[in-house]
């Protein structure tokens, strides 16, 4: 009988409608993307970047091939050549095809020396498939990005929107 | 007397016309926008953005967008009936506010007195004023008014079944088939739910019962509440609002009827469905909740609420029934076809009907 | 002689799908109906093949492992714990125990994060919009904890053979605490929503039901299977990875119809927070990694680990050459099976349950096609 009223007055429904009601005075969720940039974790994995030594400015790459090696699709080719004078290899190109990257981070994880990392730049996308290969001075400086419109306030733009380095 | 019939029969109504399809589309295209927003905020999300301060001049950027876009007509549709359709459908649902009253008799009277005092001698102004519904705030007041809005709105539906059958493919005409359906079924429960305040009023005439609302000093839903919530789910079912929007049930018939439709004919389509639901809930409102009239129309100590205009009160009215069209939309599942057509038939319509015999048994024996 | 239009015909043949709202995918369902009533379902799948199988046998046993995210790309995390553990039971590595409980939580966030997804789509589906952003506010958080730990919010890459990549950041725990100690008030909106409500209760009762017995000969497994009242779960069964230290119940249904599903369902994201929570206050120190070789080269044999996906058994079975690659990798997904029974459940319903009833199956294209 309780049931057969509660049917007859609509309670499920008017249930329904008063959560619905509720959340209508309820505070957004919603991140207003390319004006306000959400806050990635410090180990999202996004763009690549080569890193050099803060103090002397010179890459930390040693030319080891272990990222090339370990990358699961095969994309980042790293070109040395051997120094006459103290033997050792160094770093000539760095090429990394974002295209076919499957950010697994495996390459940031076997880097002996941090050199190889991905970023929380996560705004990948250009206009052409050649621009999605990375070589070494987009690697160490950065690219000039798509602009998403939420850099156009202010004048050094890009330099705003870069993500702070990593500090753990 | 020429120059007084031109004007009172020909020139004012076609003013008024003019008025009321104006704002008609004004109101429909932020009809969307309010049902945008209104839904975003019962998802905790915002809505448009982007154009104009929290997406304002949203509606006009769609209205641009249908415009500019391709007019596609299936190679096989039928192209004649395909571009007839969303007019069929469209014009009815216009059609319907020329008997919708939207003040009361004579509410134009001052501004229309102002307006011509200094082109007539008082006398021509006066007879102008008087004559027909001139100065009311309707466009005409029918004595049939009721059925009027009845039949002119079922030519709509004829809209989207042809919409479906002229397209010449499996989704729409699916989707018309159930409409037409559904609408056969849900039209005689909405008449029958309306009987009920007619046998009240006893009249046809839109204006006379809102009058008549006044003299008993009582909205009618307080005497006819279960005709007001059959009336209320129907024009629900027959405007194709969710949870009854089988016909252009998006997640199963992709867009039902008006899948092959695109550019400015889909949007006539979203026009007609925008203003069949204020057509709802116009009619809704002067069947039920007194029309022009404000609450508690006759006790003294509310006589304050007269100061606000009656059309503020009209409008307030629809516009709080529109609201409750759009949350239930942002609320409830949809119906599965087979189960619409049962609950048409096996519960509203005995309803309705039982509704229709209590009331008259009542006013018989009691009155 | 005039020439047969549609309407002559007594069966209509409509395609739904690749490209339909809930089709969840590029599934693609060829329909024959008499009015709207289906007469037969046929599926054609193929649309997302990858070859992610093939792929693996080209691939060491570290790099493969990424490529499993893509499977079934809505339960990323237990994808790859269940290839994951198919490798350390070949090479015998040891895990640490801080490393499995962490494991075993994120899978089971996975776990409500994925089902989170169903509910949202499958409400959806049957047209509570409303549901549909609630859901992925809940998963939403779910993602930022994944990308807090694992660096990647969907394709995550959680685990690695031998433990995992970081431990886990700091604020975590908090994290998570704050996430269940929240959940079931959210889970008792969707019911409030949902449960009760007429049009719900009409739109799943009795639609897509399947007998216990029928479930089993299909080969079923997961919510499906539960659903028809067969209490088959892997990790009770079959307990890998350390589940058998926690407590939880296998919830299961008793018409197996679309509406019992949808009870496992909720009922199973609450079973996975009472599991979150008890790893949060049992959750031991110590490293995370055990000692994995930097060359690994099982034993040849023939191995098979299944693991208990948010969508059923979930099963790798991979076939070793004694070399640092698989000789090959053979998925069982759970929904490619599940997906099979479509036809069979469909068959004399509407065109509407249709949708309801690939919604209740739960399917990921990415998984079906590989």
């Amino acid at each position: 009988m309780v049931n057969f009223l509660k049917r007859v007055f609509f309670v499920d429904v008017l249930a329904g409608l008063a959560l619905t009601l509720k959340y209508t005075f309820h505070r957004v969720y919603t991140e207003q993307y390319p004006t306000e940039k959400p806050k990635l974790a410090e180990r999202y994995r996004g763009a690549p970047r080569l890193n050099n030594d803060p103090e002397t400015g010179e890459t930390l790459c040693i030319a080891c091939d272990l990222c090339a090696q370990v990358c699961p699709e095969d994309l980042i080719v790293v070109g040395s050549e051997r120094d006459p004078d103290t033997r050792k290899k160094v770093l000539t190109t760095y090429t990394f095809d974002t295209s076919r990257c499957l950010f697994c981070g495996l390459c940031q994880e076997i880097c002996p020396t941090n050199a190889i990392e991905l970023t929380q730049d996560f705004e990948l996308a250009t206009y052409s498939r050649r621009n999605m290969v990375w070589d070494r001075t987009r690697l160490e400086q950065g690219w000039d990005r798509i602009d998403y419109g939420a850099d156009r306030e202010t004048a050094s733009g890009r330099e705003s929107s870069r993500y702070e380095r990593k500090t753990g | 007397m020429d120059s007084v019939f031109i004007i009172s029969y020909v020139v004012i109504p076609l003013l008024k016309i003019a008025v009321i399809v104006l704002i008609l589309s004004g109101a429909i295209a932020y009809l969307t926008l309010l049902e945008r927003k209104v839904i975003a905020h019962i998802q905790v999300r915002l809505g448009p953005m982007r154009v104009g301060w929290h997406g304002l001049l949203q509606p006009i950027a769609d209205g641009l967008k249908f415009i500019l876009k391709e007019d596609i007509v299936p190679s096989r549709a039928d192209a004649l009936v395909f571009t007839l359709a969303p007019i069929i459908s469209l014009v009815p649902a216009f059609v319907v506010f020329s008997v919708i009253p939207f003040g009361p008799p004579g509410m134009l009277e001052g501004v229309l007195r102002w307006a011509l005092s200094p082109f007539f001698s008082p006398e021509t102004v006066q007879s102008i004023v008087e004559s027909g519904s001139v100065s009311g705030g309707f466009v005409t007041d029918i004595n049939i008014a009721v059925l009027f809005v009845l039949s002119v709105s079922s030519v709509g539906i004829l809209g989207i079944i042809l919409a479906g059958w002229a397209s010449n493919s499996k989704y729409p005409l699916l989707g018309a088939l159930r409409s037409s359906a559904q609408m056969v079924s849900y039209e005689v429960a909405l008449g029958f739910s309306i009987i009920g305040v007619l046998l009240i009023a006893r009249s046809l005439s839109l204006v006379e019962i809102v009058q008549k609302q006044q003299q008993d000093q009582l909205w009618y839903i307080f005497v006819q509440p279960v005709a007001f919530v059959l009336f209320f789910i129907c024009g629900m079912a027959e405007t194709n609002r969710l949870p009854f929007d089988l016909p252009e049930a998006e997640t199963e018939l992709v867009g039902g009827f008006h899948t092959e439709y695109s550019g400015f004919r889909f949007a006539l389509f979203f026009m007609a469905e925008y203003a069949s639901m204020i057509t709802a809930s116009a009619m809704a409102t002067t069947l039920f909740l007194g029309g022009w009239l404000p609450p508690f129309p006759s006790v003294p100590a509310f006589s304050f609420l007269h100061l606000v205009p009656p059309v503020i009160w009209f409008l307030l009215k629809v516009f709080l029934l529109l609201y409750i069209f759009i949350w239930v939309r942002g609320t409830l599942p949809r119906f599965r076809f087979d189960q619409l057509m049962k609950y048409g038939w096996k519960v509203f319509f005995p309803v309705a009907l039982g509704n229709v015999l209590v009331s008259a048994g009542v006013l018989l024996r009691f009155i | 002689m005039i020439e047969p239009t549609i309407l002559d015909a007594k069966e209509i043949e409509i395609n739904m799908g690749p490209q339909h709202p809930s089709t969840h995918g590029v599934l693609r369902v060829k329909l024959k109906i008499d009015g709207e009533k289906v007469r037969q379902a046929e599926c054609i799948i193929g649309y997302l093949h990858r070859g992610v199988e093939k792929i693996s046998e080209n691939r060491n046993y570290f790099k493969c492992i990424p490529y499993y995210d893509r499977t079934d790309y809505i339960a990323a995390v237990s994808n790859g714990l269940g290839f994951i553990l198919g490798v350390e039971k070949m090479a015998e590595i040891q895990v640490p125990e801080r490393a499995q409980y962490i494991r075993i939580m994120m899978t089971e966030l996975n776990r409500i994060a994925s089902h989170l997804l169903w509910l949202a789509t499958h409400a959806l589906d049957i047209g509570a919009m409303t549901v549909f952003l609630y859901c992925f506010r809940e998963r939403e958080e779910i993602l930022k904890l994944f990308e807090a730990l694992f660096g990647a919010r969907l394709t995550t890459h959680a685990f690695r053979i031998g433990g995992l990549w970081k431990d886990l950041p700091p604020g975590f725990v908090e994290a998570v605490k704050k996430f269940t100690d929240e959940f079931p008030a959210r889970v008792d909106e969707y019911e409030q929503l949902l449960t009760k409500n007429r049009i719900w209760l009409d739109r799943t009762r009795g639609i897509g039901v399947i007998s216990a017995a029928e479930a089993i000969e299909y080969g079923l497994s997961g919510p499906p299977l539960r659903g028809s009242g067969v209490p088959y779960d892997v990790r009770k069964l079959r307990p890998y990875g350390g589940y058998e230290n926690f407590e939880f119940d296998v919830p299961v249904g008793k018409n197996g119809d679309t509406y019992d599903r949808y009870l496992v369902r909720i009922e199973e994201m609450l079973q996975s927070r009472r599991i979150v929570e008890q790893i949060l206050q049992k959750l031991p120190s110590g490293p995370i990694r055990g000692k994995v070789p930097r060359v690994l080269k099982p034993a040849a044999g023939e191995y098979y680990s299944a693991v208990e996906g948010p969508r059923g058994e979930l099963g790798y079975y991979i076939v070793s050459d004694g070399s640092t690659q698989p000789f090959r990798v053979r998925i069982r997904p759970p929904t490619f099976i599940s997906l099979q029974v479509l036809d069979r459940l469909v068959r004399g319903h509407l065109i509407a349950d249709v949708v309801a009833i690939i919604g209740t199956l739960d399917i990921v294209l990415g998984e079906i096609d590989r």
